[in-house]
């Protein structure tokens, strides 16, 4: 048994290029996911039974079923519609609509947290329903949210590894390729691990830091 | 001519259940190993010694932090090349799990350890139970009880996780699907099939393990 692992700086700028994609999916699917969930967390905060039920059936659907069943779903099911799917747009969707079940969850709970004085005292000072909302109720309940948002970010950074089946070339898939090229996928497939290791060691610190900044308690 | 190949018949149903049966086995087993090493792993994350408490992170964080498949892929492809051991697929998918499970499995028993007040330890010691008996009997069944809607999510997080050993070549339901897919050509029945199989299975555990964790929830 011995390591080598100086042939990976050859290959160093290819896996800078999927490491590329990689960052472009997820924050793609963030912004997709982000945008959905809040769409969700209204439909579920809402008082309408058929709007507060496909939110319910929404989230519990999303989040009983495997996330590489629902990428080849929208892969190779949409074309059967008559749409064609581009493999990068196809994973942002996927993994953003994946992502958005969970965020709804955080959302929501975040919602909840504010507490009535809040909604009251905004009523009182003149605001309308949706003013209340814009202005005070939602920019407090992401403050509260924000932690266990940018967890659940991380997680999606680590479930877009697997979009290298639908042969988008990011960081695990152009790491296959070289693992195959130079037959030594121990190396590879070790620094890759090391590298996601690092990648999401770096986002949890950073989110630590704008969480202590922008922290509050109710 | 291949017309007879595209339609769904009777021995799918017996392909589909092999598949489940396959799914449900690895699951079954590495989150049971992975119970086990997670109880380990856990109680030595609770140790006073700073040192032996840290001795556990090495494990944990790297296989928390990266992504399942990369783990499977250097289990499967990557031993074999590099140490000589050559595991078949269904070893390498139970093994890689079930440390991926242990790892998460730990996080949540270190933090349901140290959910239990220390005036709990205190009050054991001042009834005269010593160290061990003390744990036994007053604090395990409160850890145990806080520990169960958290370990039901996660076995429902690892049976969907599960479905990422069909990239390695094992045929769990989710290969099933892909292959029942490429025959048919009807992605939308088959995976629609696929993902009811899943929902059936998760749906009901993730019902249970909401309505444990309202009555389990209790306040000191």
């Amino acid at each position: 048994m011995y390591l080598n692992f100086n042939f990976l700086s050859n290959y160093f700028p290819m896996l800078l290029q999927g490491a590329k994609y990689t960052i472009i999916i997820s924050i793609g699917a963030l912004a997709l996911g982000f945008v959905l969930g809040i769409l969700v967390a209204l439909m579920r905060q809402s008082n309408n039974k058929i709007l507060n039920f496909i939110g319910a059936a929404w989230v519990e659907f999303l989040r009983n079923t495997p996330f590489l069943v629902q990428l080849f779903f929208l892969y190779f099911g949409l074309p059967e519609l008559g749409i064609y799917t581009d493999p990068i747009i196809t994973a942002v969707l996927a993994l953003g609509i994946n992502s958005s079940a969970p965020n709804c969850e955080i959302i929501r709970s975040g919602l909840m947290a504010v507490k009535k004085g809040y909604y009251e005292c905004s009523y009182a000072l003149g605001f309308s329903t949706i003013e209340t909302f814009r202005y005070i109720i939602f920019p407090v309940s992401l403050r509260l949210a924000f932690k266990p948002l940018t967890s659940n970010f991380i997680n999606l950074v680590l479930t877009s590894s697997v979009v290298f089946s639908i042969t988008v070339n990011d960081l695990m898939g152009t790491s296959k390729t070289v693992a195959a090229r130079t037959a030594r996928p121990f190396e590879v497939y070790i620094f890759i691990l090391l590298a996601y290791c690092v990648f999401t060691f770096i986002l949890s610190f950073i989110s630590k830091a704008i969480d202590k900044k922008i922290s509050i308690t109710l | 001519m291949f017309e007879q190949y595209l339609n769904l018949t009777y021995y799918d149903i017996f392909f589909f259940m092999k598949a489940i049966g396959m799914t449900l086995w690895i699951t079954l087993v590495s989150i049971t190993f992975g119970t086990i090493i997670g109880f380990m792993m856990g109680i030595i994350r609770c140790s006073h010694n700073k040192l032996v408490s840290a001795i556990p992170l090495i494990y944990i964080e790297p296989l928390r932090n990266s992504p399942l498949i990369t783990q499977l892929f250097l289990t499967y492809y990557g031993l074999p090349v590099v140490a000589n051991i050559v595991l078949d697929a269904q070893a390498a998918a139970i093994i890689t799990l079930s440390l991926n499970t242990g790892a998460f499995f730990s996080v949540l028993v270190h933090n349901a350890i140290k959910a239990i007040p220390h005036m709990q330890w205190e009050a054991g010691y001042a009834l005269g139970h010593g160290k061990f008996s003390n744990f036994k009997n007053i604090i395990a069944p409160q850890v145990l009880r806080l520990l169960i809607p958290g370990a039901i999510t996660l076995y429902i997080n690892q049976l969907q996780v599960s479905s990422f050993v069909s990239l390695i070549s094992l045929i769990d339901l989710t290969k099933a699907g892909h292959i029942l897919t490429l025959r048919t050509m009807r992605p939308f029945l088959i995976y629609g099939i696929v993902f009811l199989l899943y929902f059936a299975i998760s749906y009901p555990l993730s019902k249970l393990a909401r309505r444990l964790e309202k009555k389990v929830a209790f306040n000191f």
